[in-house]
């Protein structure tokens, strides 16, 4: 583990606050690519049943699931929270069903018609 | 300590002596009639005022940081200060000749979901030199980092890693905050006060896909408010102590009704 020097995102999580929405936007960026340049590693680790292309839509969704935050600390604590997720991934701290829970593959689709509704029982 | 239990002992075996044989031992020691029966701690005088005069000392070096000064439990010293001094205050304590509190006993966390900066961060401090402790209380909300102290203490790391992991609060250029306690894939900050104690997900074996699967959880039950009273009429006077007030006491919700006659 390295404590000095230049920091490595894919080996410590090391928090740093911004301090302007540049700032925050630039770190919010440099984690997309380091989750994007991480799928081929993934995927040679882990045993998943996933494509790349699946990969990267899945990261894509992640991430725009909080288009919408404006405040700076809360992005810099959900980049926190990211690379977080990455180290515990590339370090192999994670197995394979931590990695294909991002997917949600064994949830079902809430029923949204009244019909679905009706024949899940609710 | 040894003393006092030499003491104890002393105690034990005169009280017979002084009462009577026939009631037991224990129960003399227990009884508080007798001042002599040392059941409080009661604390010692000159370490008052040797850890009064620390904590006068700390506050006059560190006028902007210090808050207050508190003694706790009787002899349990504590500054209360600004957020933004958590290293001044830890560094100073730690190097100071008339303080020398060189060993970081343990860092704990507090949650207060009422006030408005809920988290009070707790650094309990050793002097070894002095044979005294320091309590070092700091506050802080959600979103607001606080300084991380282990370029003073390395044995800080840990410490801090579990209070992010316990309460979620940030610590501003530690040099790997990451998860300690808690499982991969785990979700939310146990505890804190709001965290439901079936937690956020659930994790069980699918046959299916041959693998293990976190599932978000459906708590089967809301928040209720139970009515514990009895549906029989008795001592109609008494009814309106029975009622238990949830949430906030000073919300009309919460006032305890009077009883309609």
């Amino acid at each position: 583990m390295r404590f000095s020097g230049t920091i490595d995102y894919s080996t410590v999580v090391k928090p740093v606050m911004s301090t302007t929405m540049p700032e925050a936007k630039r770190r919010v960026m440099s984690l997309y690519k380091a989750w994007f340049r991480a799928i081929p590693t993934i995927m040679d680790k882990f045993d998943i049943s996933v494509s790349e292309k699946d990969c990267r839509v899945k990261i894509r969704e992640k991430f725009e699931m909080n288009r919408n935050v404006s405040d700076i600390r809360t992005i810099d604590l959900l980049v926190m929270k990211g690379q977080m997720e990455l180290v515990e991934t590339l370090r192999l701290f994670k197995t394979k069903s931590h990695v294909m829970a991002f997917f949600r593959d064994s949830v079902p689709e809430k029923p949204k018609d009244f019909l679905s509704k009706f024949l899940d029982g609710q | 300590m040894l003393g006092r239990l030499a003491r104890v002992a002393l105690v034990a075996r005169q009280a017979p002596l002084n009462r009577g044989a026939q009631a037991p031992a224990l129960g003399r020691l227990l009884s508080t009639d007798a001042p002599s029966a040392p059941t409080i701690r009661r604390p010692d005088a000159p370490v008052r005022q040797q850890l009064t005069d620390v904590g006068k000392y700390a506050a006059a070096c560190l006028p902007r940081f210090v808050q207050k000064v508190q003694l706790t439990a009787g002899d349990e010293l504590e500054l209360l200060i600004a957020p933004e001094g958590v290293i001044p205050v830890i560094a100073f304590l730690r190097d100071n000749h008339m303080t020398q509190f060189h060993s970081l006993a343990d860092i704990a966390g507090v949650d207060v979901p009422a006030r408005k900066y809920r988290f009070e961060i707790v650094y309990n401090l050793l002097s070894i030199r002095y044979n005294s402790r320091i309590r070092v209380r700091t506050y802080t909300d959600e979103l607001t980092p606080i300084d991380s102290i282990c370029e003073i203490f390395k044995g800080a790391n840990w410490y801090e890693r579990e209070i992010w992991d316990m309460f979620g609060v940030m610590f501003h250029d530690h040099p790997d905050l990451r998860r300690i306690l808690t499982d991969y894939g785990f979700e939310g900050h146990p505890q804190r006060k709001d965290f439901p104690l079936s937690g956020y997900v659930e994790v069980r074996y699918d046959d299916a896909l041959r693998r293990v699967v976190v599932e978000p959880l459906e708590l089967a039950q809301e928040f209720r408010k139970f009515d514990l009273k009895t549906p029989w009429e008795v001592f109609p006077n008494f009814r309106s102590s029975e009622e238990v007030p949830i949430g906030n006491l000073d919300s009309p919700q919460g006032k305890i009704e009077e009883p309609k006659k």
